[in-house]
């Protein structure tokens, strides 16, 4: 009962929920369908309708190859933004970030219907990865990149937009408002190459699962996963800007892009959480 | 300003084959066709024939998309294979082009968004795409309208300039060649000015991108949000307007889903081929709405 009142701080019975998942290192790496399906559980026990429960993501080509629906209660929905890679239709026309960065002509990126049109609440859940252009991929990213159309935009240089973009969509309403919750999925992670995992060599097992309210904090601690991680396996940190380091990322100490790891801090002082680690305070429960 | 019959001119197929393949021709859907002069008698009442000579046609290019993936590049936008600032150039001239299969079908559409007077020379994988265009183009109403321009260029004949106005077309940035600036229009772009170094042409992109600032995309008549791969060609009245859309990916693949911006508050919109159009609003001064695919070509019709 007690446990009950504590969820519903953050999701009421009427509410309509998404999942936010994280496919986009599918089918190698992607938020764990048992963790999406425990979150899906504790929603029906609040009171969610399972038909009111929405798993999201953009990209269908990626989320169909992740077993999702064995994990979900019977009515759960499943939804993608693009069912064909670069189709507009599932965004809403009326709500976007308009920006360029490199000469572009299409300076929209749209959110998607789903969380103009259904959504209440969203609960993000992304993994623990490092990113080849942002430097780390958790939180922040899932909630921007994950639900915004035209962002790969971004990054198509060395140097890249990462570093104010991500913050900038993630504190876009009405975004920034239905993230209730953030659960990152830490039980399988990436170190390299990331988003993607096509060389197992660059994944690890954290075994964790990290639950907060504030993304940046929750960013913070990733990165702290992520550099101790490099440091043990003797790859440069991703804040390394040097020039010298860009290059054939087969090689942990090579990356295509400048990494923006930045990102976080910066969407910190967009009033998105807080970067300070001496101001976050964590509670570890050992299982 | 001029008004163009924008129905007046459909492009023609030029035809090497003997008269014996005029029910080929005719089941495809093509009505009409020019052949080498020598040959009209021969073709004379099997189906509408006149002669042409496209050695004498300025040669274009197969429209289609280069993607390039597997190549470094300065930009990751596909390199569109466009013919509009051809028929810039010279508007009165005779054109041809030598395309095979789907792209018959994006070669009439090219040319008749521009009103330019084509030859398309095919085989014959291409005449049923090539036919089932001609029929989209002939239920295009007739209309007498403008092309809009929201800034000149004073093309000097030169290849940099050639490749300044492709990159204009291919980037949607709508103007026209004037031999002087024209106060109605909102920049003037010419090479070799301080705005426009002769040396920045070098890099034709750099001026392409030049005048796009300084036009400000606030200030365009048309933007095209969900692909880089649609051309847009923009005519209109004052209470009208025809916006013609070509994919020049659509030999091999559609478009799921454009929105359209156009500067003008329209009421009405109709499309051909026929489809529902989505998310139809009039915005600070505009009016924008949404496609949900373009296979080759859409024509989008408007009414304040």
């Amino acid at each position: 009962m007690r446990q009950q009142k504590k969820r519903r701080r953050f999701i009421a019975p009427q509410d309509v929920v998404g999942i936010k998942v994280n496919c986009s290192g599918a089918p190698q790496i992607f938020s764990a369908p048992e963790v999406a399906g425990a979150i899906a559980e504790k929603l029906v026990a609040v009171g969610v309708p399972a038909a009111n429960i929405w798993l999201y993501e953009r990209f269908e080509s990626q989320v169909r190859t992740v077993p999702y629906a064995e994990f979900l209660p019977a009515g759960a929905q499943i939804w993608t933004a693009e069912t064909t890679r670069g189709s507009i239709l599932g965004y809403d026309p009326k709500v976007y970030v308009e920006t360029s960065f490199f000469g572009e002509d299409d300076t929209r990126s749209n959110l998607a219907r789903l969380i103009t049109d259904k959504l209440t609440k969203i609960i993000n859940v992304p993994n623990t990865k490092e990113h080849q252009a942002s430097g780390v991929t958790g939180c922040l990213k899932n909630i921007a990149y994950g639900n915004f159309s035209n962002v790969a935009r971004s990054h198509q240089y060395e140097v890249t937009n990462t570093k104010t973009f991500i913050g900038t969509l993630a504190a876009t309403e009405p975004v920034r408002s239905r993230v209730v919750l953030n659960v990152m999925d830490g039980l399988r992670g990436v170190w390299h190459q990331g988003p993607f995992s096509n060389e197992a060599r660059f994944r690890f097992y954290p075994k964790i699962l990290m639950l907060g309210t504030d993304p940046v904090a929750m960013d913070r601690q990733l990165i702290e996963l992520i550099e101790a991680k490099r440091k043990a396996e003797g790859a440069v940190s991703i804040f390394e800007r040097a020039r010298t380091t860009l290059g054939n990322n087969r090689d942990p100490n090579k990356n295509a892009f400048i990494r923006e790891p930045g990102h976080v801090e910066y969407a910190g002082k967009l009033g998105l959480g807080v970067y300070d680690l001496d101001r976050i305070r964590v509670k570890e429960i050992e299982l | 300003m001029m008004l163009l019959l924008t129905a007046a001119l459909l492009p023609r197929l030029f035809w090497d084959a003997g008269p014996e393949t005029a029910p080929q021709l005719q089941q495809a859907g093509v009505e009409k066709i020019a052949v080498a002069a020598d040959r009209v008698a021969s073709w004379k009442g099997l189906m509408e024939v006149d002669a042409a000579d496209p050695a004498h046609a300025i040669r274009l290019v197969a429209p289609s998309v280069d993607y390039r993936a597997n190549q470094a590049t300065a930009s990751r936008a596909p390199w569109i294979n466009a013919n509009g600032w051809r028929f810039l150039r010279a508007p009165a001239g005779e054109f041809v082009y030598d395309v095979k299969g789907a792209q018959a079908a994006l070669a009439a559409a090219e040319a008749f968004s521009w009103n330019a007077n084509a030859l398309i020379r095919t085989d014959a994988a291409g005449l049923g795409p090539l036919g089932e265009m001609l029929r989209l183009l002939r239920g295009v109403p007739a209309e007498d309208l403008a092309p809009v321009a929201d800034f000149g260029f004073e093309d000097d004949g030169s290849t940099a300039a050639g490749e300044v106005m492709n990159l204009f077309v291919k980037g949607n940035l709508l103007f026209r060649i004037v031999p002087r600036p024209e106060p109605s229009l909102k920049i003037h772009v010419k090479l070799g000015t301080k705005d426009y170094p002769l040396e920045d042409a070098k890099n034709p992109v750099k001026i392409a991108q030049m005048a796009r600032a300084n036009l400000s995309d606030d200030r365009r008549s048309v933007r095209i949000y969900g692909s880089a791969v649609v051309v847009a060609r923009l005519m209109a009245v004052p209470d009208r307007a025809r916006l013609h859309l070509l994919n020049y990916a659509g030999a091999e693949r559609r478009v799921d889903g454009i929105r359209i911006r156009v500067a003008g508050e329209y009421s009405k919109a109709t499309v051909l081929p026929e489809m529902k159009i989505l998310d139809f609003e009039k915005v600070d001064g505009g009016t924008e709405f949404t496609l949900p695919e373009i296979r080759t070509y859409a024509v989008v019709d408007l009414v304040k």
